[in-house]
Order: structure tokens, then C-alpha cells, then sequence
């Protein structure tokens, strides 16, 4: 069957057998390869994907029922905040996009190990910090409770979601700060122009934090 | 799996006609498939033919009459608890009145992804002994609305379990929504289960109760339901000196359906639960149920934990200290 749908910012059409799995889908079709097989049972989490916002495992979601429907991948997180070529996840001129402030405080807390878990753990984050941008450690753990790491014991995934909170409300209140006048002028220039240049800012942080730990590697 | 075959229904009417259209084939109704795609990965279902009825949105509906609370059997478990949230928080007052046990149920199945695409009717078909909305439906003495091209009938939730994965379901059948009758959305009610960590665990056993309680001035009124607070908030006033006019009480994973325990009830119903009340009525918990040891625990476990987990959901529906 014909299937229509946003993926990643971006409109889609493939052709897909209606009960081939979303996750074989998206790996073995359309090439995206962020998306990671665990258990293929909906037991592990890894395979989660965001459907209209909300968190679903990709491996017990049948093709057909993307129809129309909004879906995001983890390659569509870092493109979402730049003029990227979005369903692919690279950037305008083939350089990787400015990754997600959750992607950075994921690298900066040390919440990747074998980085298996890490996609899915990272898009439950972003649904919960969309719906609840100032989570507690409680509400962190809660949503993270269908993602599985056997990795890290969760202690630094949780940290790095609540560094991606903080900085996403300093940023919120950066922009408040601005004067109604800058706030309409930046605003002019693009859909959410002016939180994405704060974002950008802590970002760029978190990177040279990470630069410095490669060269001592 | 490249062989079965596909439809999409928009409405009820539409799903049923096309079972009515498949003689000869093995159909499944799939809703959530957070189940049925597990199963037919595995060759334990092999189905022709699915009639997808998860955009259908008449059978995703939450509504309030005269008769009740009426569930249509294809709304998201996440939807469900949302629309306690959203009423708890004043927003959306329609979804007011769902009933804590079935809320508390809700929010134990699966993980975050499991009830955003898994359905309360869903959790009901798929029939198995431990699934955590159906001891809460029997305590609230639910209705399953049965329908198929022939008609529809009404079958008690306490009656529509027939074994592992067995349901009273005729080939063509479907589950089109749940009654929670006015007389069990007042009272008060309370889910307990317990599985080997919180977040992604089937229940080794769960226990419901729903209780009716009498104070010589009348019965204890302002129970049960989410209205008035956030699920798990304290409702109503303590009643622990209350006789108890009526009781349901159901567990789960502990025979090869959801089991209504009619004895316990006997031991309650009328009387004032004080603490030997109470023993009394957990000893007849564990003589009522019929556990079995399997690959998620003993049966000596699951006899022992049902009479704690009892006294746990009495003592939350009574509001007494410890259990």
C-alpha cells in the first residue's frame, strides 16, 4: 500500500506491505538506521519512535498505521533545530546539524555507554520535556520506565534529562528577558527563531565540553 | 505475515461489515496490536485477515449518562489516564468520575510506549489471566458490549472470561465498548498489583475491591472516583467504623481467568471490617483462588501475596493505617 506521512518535518510517501513493522520500515527502507531492534517484542524500549509527539515501540506497529500520522525518528531531533535535510538527519551542506540539547547533555553527563539504548532513551526524554518541560526525578524515571539500559544503571540518563530541562527553561527565560520589540524581530526571521539561537548557545557549550574530552582520549 | 491481509475500519459499522464480508478467513480485530503483533510475530495466532479499528473514533470515546460510565473499547490506555488527569486538573469535567481502581490498573500495564498504542479493550480481549483492567471491571461490575452484523448483547465482565486467552467472543465479534453502571461509579475502589520491579512488569497477581460503605446516618457518599483529586489522592472521610453495605472483590493471576472471589465477600458484606473481619476475609482469599506456579512465580508466593495485597486494598478503600 501507499503510505503518506510526516517523517521527520517531512512529508513521505513509500510503498510498504500494510503489517511490515515501522521499525523494518524505517531501517531497512528508508535507511534509518537510528532506530535500534532489542527485544522485537516491545519489551526493551530501544526501538521507540515518537508518533504524533507520544512514544511507541516501532517494532509492534504495523506499517499501515502511519497513514496521515507524525512521525519522529532519532535523526530528526538534531535536523529539527537547523536547515537540514531532515529525514535523512544531515545537514544543509552535508555537516552534521547542532544536535539537541538533550543529544548534548546525553554526551556531557556520560549517559551513553554502548549507545544501543540511547535513540529511544533520548526520544522518551523529549516526549516528556514537551508535555512537561520541568519534570522530577520521579516523573524522569517514570518515563524513561520502557526504556531499557543495561548499561549505565540510569543514574547519569536521568541527570543528563534534567541538565536538558535546565537549560531548556534558562533558555525559555533568556528569551523572556528580550524586549517585546527583539522578541517580535527575531521571531520575523523564522518559527522559533529566537529559542533556537539560545539553544544553539548552550549547545555550543556542551560541545566544546566534549571536544576537550576527545583530545585527552 | 507478507500473506494477511489488511483492512482499515473508519467506523464500527464499516468493521463490521467487513467481518460480516470474511467467512473463511482467520480474522482478528486489531486494535493497539501491542499484543497481537507479539503473538503473530511468534506463529502463536496466524490470522488472514485484520480489521484495524484503531481509527474509528466512536469506539475511542469516554462518555457520561444516566446508565453510567461508557468506555469505547478502542481508546488508548494512555488516553484513558489522561482524561483522569485532564479532569483532575479541572480541564476537561466529561471525563470526570473514572473509577481509582480501574486508573491504578490502567497505569500498571506495560511501560509509557505499551499504553500509548495498547487499548482498554484490547487488554480485555486479549484475556489473560493477569491483565490489569480486568479484576477493577469486574469489581465494577462492568457490561461488554458485544456487537457484530447480527446484533448486540451485553455480557457481564465477570462472566466474558472463559481461560487463557478465551473469551465468550463469537467469530465476527467485537468488544465495542465497557459499561461502568451509575450503582459502581459511586463507592470506593482500589487496585493493588505486584510484579518483580515497577515500570514494565506483569503482575504475578493483582487484587481489586470495590466497597459500598453504611454509616447509621446513610451510606458514605463521594467515593471511588477521580473527580475530585489526582488518582491516588485521598477521597472522601475515613471510614473505618462503617459497616460495609455491599463489596466486590476480584484478583487476577491467580486462576485461569480474572476471578471474582465470592466468599471473601460473603465474610464482609454487612459486616463492620474490623481487623479479624478482615483476616477472616484474606484467609477466604486464599482459600478461593486457584494459583498456579508458571515462569513469573511460585504458586506458594502468589497464595501468600494475594491475602497482602488484599488487606493493602482494603485498608486504602477504608483509609486504616498500614494492612
Amino acid at each position: 500500500m501507499l503510505l503518506e506521512f510526516e517523517l521527520n518535518g517531512r512529508q513521505t510517501r513509500v510503498e510498504a506491505e500494510p503489517t511490515q513493522r515501522t521499525l523494518d520500515l524505517l531501517r531497512d527502507v528508508l535507511g534509518l538506521t537510528g532506530t535500534k531492534e532489542g527485544c522485537g517484542r516491545g519489551e526493551c524500549g530501544a526501538c521507540t519512535i515518537l508518533l504524533d509527539g507520544k512514544p511507541v515501540n516501532s517494532c509492534l506497529l504495523y506499517a499501515a498505521k502511519l497513514q496521515g500520522r507524525r512521525v519522529t525518528t532519532i535523526e530528526g531531533l538534531a535536523a529539527a533545530d537547523s536547515a537540514a535535510d531532515s529525514a535523512s538527519g544531515r545537514g544543509a551542506e552535508g555537516n552534521p546539524p547542532a544536535l539537541h540539547p538533550l543529544q548534548e547533555a546525553f554526551l556531557s553527563e556520560g549517559a551513553v555507554q554502548c549507545g544501543f539504548c540511547t535513540p529511544g532513551m533520548i526520544l522518551s526524554a523529549k516526549s516528556l520535556l514537551d508535555q512537561n518541560p520541568d519534570p522530577d526525578v520521579r516523573e524522569i524515571e517514570e518515563a524513561l520506565s520502557g526504556n531499557l539500559c543495561r548499561c549505565t544503571g540510569y543514574g547519569k540518563i536521568v541527570k543528563a534529562v534534567q541538565k536538558a530541562a535546565a537549560a531548556a527553561q534558562a533558555a525559555a527565560a533568556q528569551t523572556a528577558e528580550l524586549g517585546p520589540g527583539r522578541r517580535a524581530a527575531s521571531e520575523k526571521s523564522g518559527n522559533g527563531a529566537a529559542v533556537r539561537s539560545t539553544k544553539a548557545k548552550s549547545a555550543g557549550n556542551a560541545k566544546s565540553d566534549r571536544r576537550q574530552r576527545g583530545a585527552s582520549r | 505475515m507478507t500473506a494477511v491481509q489488511y483492512l482499515r475500519a473508519e467506523n464500527l459499522a464499516q468493521a463490521l461489515a467487513q467481518a460480516a464480508a470474511a467467512a473463511g478467513e482467520r480474522m482478528k480485530f486489531l486494535a493497539g496490536g501491542t499484543d497481537l503483533c507479539v503473538q503473530i510475530a511468534e506463529g502463536a495466532l496466524d490470522p488472514t485477515l485484520l480489521i484495524d479499528i484503531s481509527a474509528a473514533e466512536e469506539l475511542r470515546r469516554i462518555e457520561h449518562g444516566a446508565e453510567g460510565l461508557r468506555i469505547g473499547a478502542a481508546l488508548p490506555i494512555a488516553d484513558l489516564l489522561e482524561a483522569a488527569r485532564a479532569a483532575a486538573a479541572g480541564k476537561r469535567t466529561e471525563s470526570a468520575g473514572i473509577p481509582r481502581c480501574l486508573l491504578q490498573g490502567a497505569a500498571a500495564i506495560g511501560s509509557p510506549q505499551i499504553r500509548q498504542l495498547g487499548t482498554i479493550g484490547g487488554n480485555v480481549c486479549n484475556a489473560s489471566p493477569c491483565g490489569d483492567t480486568l479484576a477493577p471491571l469486574i469489581v465494577l461490575a462492568a457490561g461488554f458490549t458485544l456487537s457484530s452484523a447480527r446484533g448486540s448483547r451485553v455480557v457481564p465482565a465477570e462472566e466474558f472470561f472463559l481461560g487463557p486467552k478465551a473469551t465468550v467472543l463469537e467469530p465476527g465479534e467485537i468488544l465495542e465498548s465497557i459499561l461502568i453502571p451509575a450503582s459502581h461509579l459511586s463507592g470506593r475502589s482500589a487496585f493493588r498489583m505486584i510484579g518483580k520491579r515497577n515500570g514494565q512488569a506483569i503482575s504475578q497477581v493483582n487484587v481489586a475491591v470495590w466497597v459500598k460503605l453504611e454509616q447509621s446516618g446513610g451510606t458514605v457518599s463521594g467515593g471511588g472516583s477521580a473527580a475530585g483529586g489526582a488518582p491516588g489522592a485521598a477521597e472522601g472521610t475515613p471510614a473505618a467504623g462503617n459497616s460495609i453495605e455491599d463489596i466486590r472483590i476480584a484478583a487476577g493471576s491467580v486462576a485461569p481467568i480474572p476471578l471474582r472471589l465470592g466468599r471473601a465477600e460473603e465474610r464482609l458484606r454487612g459486616s463492620v471490617p474490623d481487623e479479624a473481619a478482615l483476616q477472616a476475609a484474606a484467609k477466604a482469599v486464599q482459600e478461593e483462588i486457584r494459583p498456579i506456579s508458571d515462569v513469573r512465580t511460585s504458586r506458594a508466593y502468589r497464595r501468600g501475596v494475594a491475602a497482602s495485597l488484599f488487606m493493602d486494598v482494603m485498608a486504602e478503600v477504608l483509609e486504616r493505617e498500614g494492612g
